[in-house]
């Protein structure tokens, strides 16, 4: 049975199927997916009919609105299929994930969703690969790309970028800006702060970034941070946030400060909060997508993957080996058309 | 006699280290540190952990510990506003305050009654609070703009002083009369001095015991107020780590953690201590290791400092 299984599949070689749903230039570099080097490919088309697909999610357990909002997608996208048999198991800490991990691959599931803690994961997710566990990674790339058959990420970088021409356009390439970071020295801030300092580089120092503070991701420290800013910087233009969780404090000290005339500020993430706020018009501009929207998609291609079949729009009879969600700027003129993603 | 001089050489340290923090901010600030309006600002930062501190340093002063505060401030405030918020801002309040109540006293039932270790009992709460918040607030935050009274709270002045400092100020000068001035404090600083003592002595241990956790959940639930007053919104993850804030601030103040000796004053200053290296080091737009590293030191120079003193 296992033999016939390889075999189907064996004969399913993807080339790197980049998905961009949108149209940014500047695209992150991404080493090519080595494909090629994979082992079988762990699908399981060969199963008996009727049978339900077993979709097995692991993910942080919620320790912010965003994470939150993962779980409660991936849950809300698996209930609207009658033949996926889902489960979800969320971990405190990396090493709980890879012992949950260790457990669940002994209920063979036929895929395995994993938004993982941290790289630390990898070895866990490689081994259910190597035991004919399919493993699709929701935003945080394994170190070995042979411990996941799929990616589907955001675009930190993007986010930062996109936040940044936005801020370039807006303010003419001029003025005080002040940037709220999320937690200091992960990747995810870093990036959110290269990919804006790279946007607003070309004004030579025009926008000038005149307070960098992480607040993370909380609206508690987001609220506390910004208080001490604004005793700090008599004249701020605009706020860039990480977060639009956190955001909320940073509204909240600038509002109660009386300062809201005075600046702008922009989120990311995409939550329910923020655009009511961005609809409403003020000091809420805009927030730049980092949707947790990525948890029901990784959850849809679970299933197609389960099931031997690709993305349906597309040539490929296999789903794509990696997504990576645009960076979309949410506005007042187009905000409409996000809300129903809002978390 | 030397000992009693080291004794009031502590007592004057920590004030000493605020004056020095002022003193540097003023000369690196000037008048943006230095001023009636940052001055404020500072006491309005400090007004949440502080006012939660004043509650801890009854139950540090028992030779007990509170590590759930953080994770009830955020249950307590998503309660509220999940299920009372449409009743407007004083049925929101008093069931903030009153779940916070409740969490403390299950605390309070833990450690007096079932015998709990304190650091277990509260470190469960501290895990089944915050689950709490999360499952009712469906982990996403509850919106309180239309509660006009509450956002007051968080916003406004009353002869020039904001609100949140006002009652931070209020909550320390009663936890200060009812620590040193009434039988029940002492009967709290007994406890912790010697419970086999105090028990000979004729007070009710067990009853004492569980009165400081429901005081630490009124101070966490009067704080829930103060945070959802300033963030116009109740979310399930405010308050990570506050719990370590208020010991530290505690602790620093020179309340020993092997209770029986506590001080309200000192509690005042370890939070405004933590507050203005908050303040002066964002002012300057340090990086926040720097400040995460200068706590450390603070945290350890001052419990060498208490070492000393006695």
């Amino acid at each position: 049975m296992i033999h016939f299984k390889r075999a189907v599949v064996n004969g399913l070689v993807l080339a790197l199927a980049v998905v961009h749903v949108g149209c940014r230039k500047e695209t992150p570099k991404e080493p090519p997916a080595p494909e090629a080097a994979k082992p079988a490919e762990p699908a399981t088309a060969g199963r008996p009919a009727g049978a339900k697909i077993k979709i097995a999610f692991s993910a942080p357990s919620a320790d912010h609105g965003w994470t939150g909002a993962i779980s409660v997608n991936a849950k809300k996208q698996a209930a609207k299929y009658d033949d996926v048999e889902f489960s979800l198991i969320q971990a405190a800490t990396a090493a709980d994930q890879v012992n949950q991990l260790n457990t669940i691959m002994m209920q063979k599931p036929d895929v395995l969703v994993i938004l993982p803690q941290d790289e630390t994961v990898t070895p866990a997710a490689l081994a259910a690969m190597k035991a004919g566990i399919a493993v699709i990674n929701v935003d945080r790339e394994f170190s070995d790309p042979g411990a996941q058959r799929a990616v589907i990420k955001g675009d930190n970088y993007g986010v930062g970028f996109q936040a940044g021409l936005y801020f370039a356009s807006e303010l003419k390439c001029k003025g005080n800006v002040v940037e709220i970071q999320g937690i200091a020295g992960i990747s995810v801030t870093n990036q959110r702060s290269k990919g804006f300092a790279d946007a607003i580089a070309p004004c030579k120092g025009g926008i000038k970034i005149v307070a960098q503070q992480p607040a993370d991701f909380a609206p508690d420290k987001g609220l506390s941070v910004m208080q001490n800013i604004l005793q700090a910087q008599p004249k701020i233009d605009a706020v860039y946030t990480h977060d639009d969780d956190m955001a909320q404090g940073v509204v909240q000290a600038i509002k109660n400060a009386n300062r809201d005339k005075e600046m702008w500020l922009t989120g990311v993430g995409g939550s329910r909060a923020a655009m009511d706020q961005i609809k409403q018009g003020g000091l809420y501009r805009a927030t730049f997508l980092y949707n947790p929207t990525m948890a029901a998609s990784a959850v849809a291609l679970a299933r197609l993957l389960a099931k031997g079949q690709g993305l349906s729009d597309l040539t490929e009879p296999v789903i794509p080996s990696l997504i990576v969600m645009q960076a979309q700027g949410v506005f007042k003129d187009n905000v409409d058309g996000f809300m129903a993603i809002g978390f | 006699m030397t000992a009693r001089r080291a004794a009031r050489a502590q007592d004057i340290a920590l004030p000493l280290v605020v004056i020095a923090l002022v003193v540097a901010g003023t000369v690196l600030k000037g008048s943006v540190f230095f001023s009636t309006a940052n001055l404020w600002n500072v006491l309005v930062q400090a007004s949440v952990a502080g006012t939660i501190a004043v509650g801890m340093t009854f139950v540090i002063a028992t030779g007990g510990i509170d590590l759930a505060v953080g994770s009830v401030m955020a249950a307590a405030a998503i309660i509220g506003g999940h299920y009372f918020a449409t009743a407007g801002s004083a049925a929101f309040m008093l069931a903030t305050v009153t779940a916070a109540v409740a969490f403390g006293a299950i605390n309070g039932i833990a450690v007096a009654w079932l015998r709990i270790v304190p650091f277990v009992a509260t470190l469960a709460m501290l895990a089944a609070s915050r689950g709490i918040a999360h499952q009712i607030s469906h982990q996403t935050p509850v919106a309180l703009y239309g509660l006009e009274a509450l956002t007051r709270i968080g916003s406004q002045r009353v002869l020039g002083i904001p609100i949140p400092a006002i009652v931070f100020l209020i909550v320390v000068a009663l936890g200060w009369v009812v620590l040193n001035r009434t039988r029940y404090g002492r009967y709290v600083i007994a406890v912790g001095g010697n419970r086999e003592a105090a028990r000979i002595a004729g007070i009710r241990v067990r009853p004492i015991v569980f009165s400081v956790y429901v005081v630490v959940g009124l101070c966490t639930g009067i704080a829930s107020v103060l945070q959802t007053g300033q963030l116009a919104s109740a979310s399930p993850v405010v308050g990570l780590g506050l719990e370590l804030d208020a010991i530290a601030a505690v602790v620093i103040g020179g309340t020993s953690l092997a209770g029986g000796r506590c001080t309200i004053v000192g509690t005042f200053f370890g939070v405004i201590t933590f507050a203005l290296v908050f303040n002066l080091l964002t002012l300057e737009n340090v990086e926040s290791q720097v400040q995460q590293i200068l706590r450390g030191v603070i945290i350890l120079g001052a419990v060498v400092a208490q070492r000393r003193g006695h």
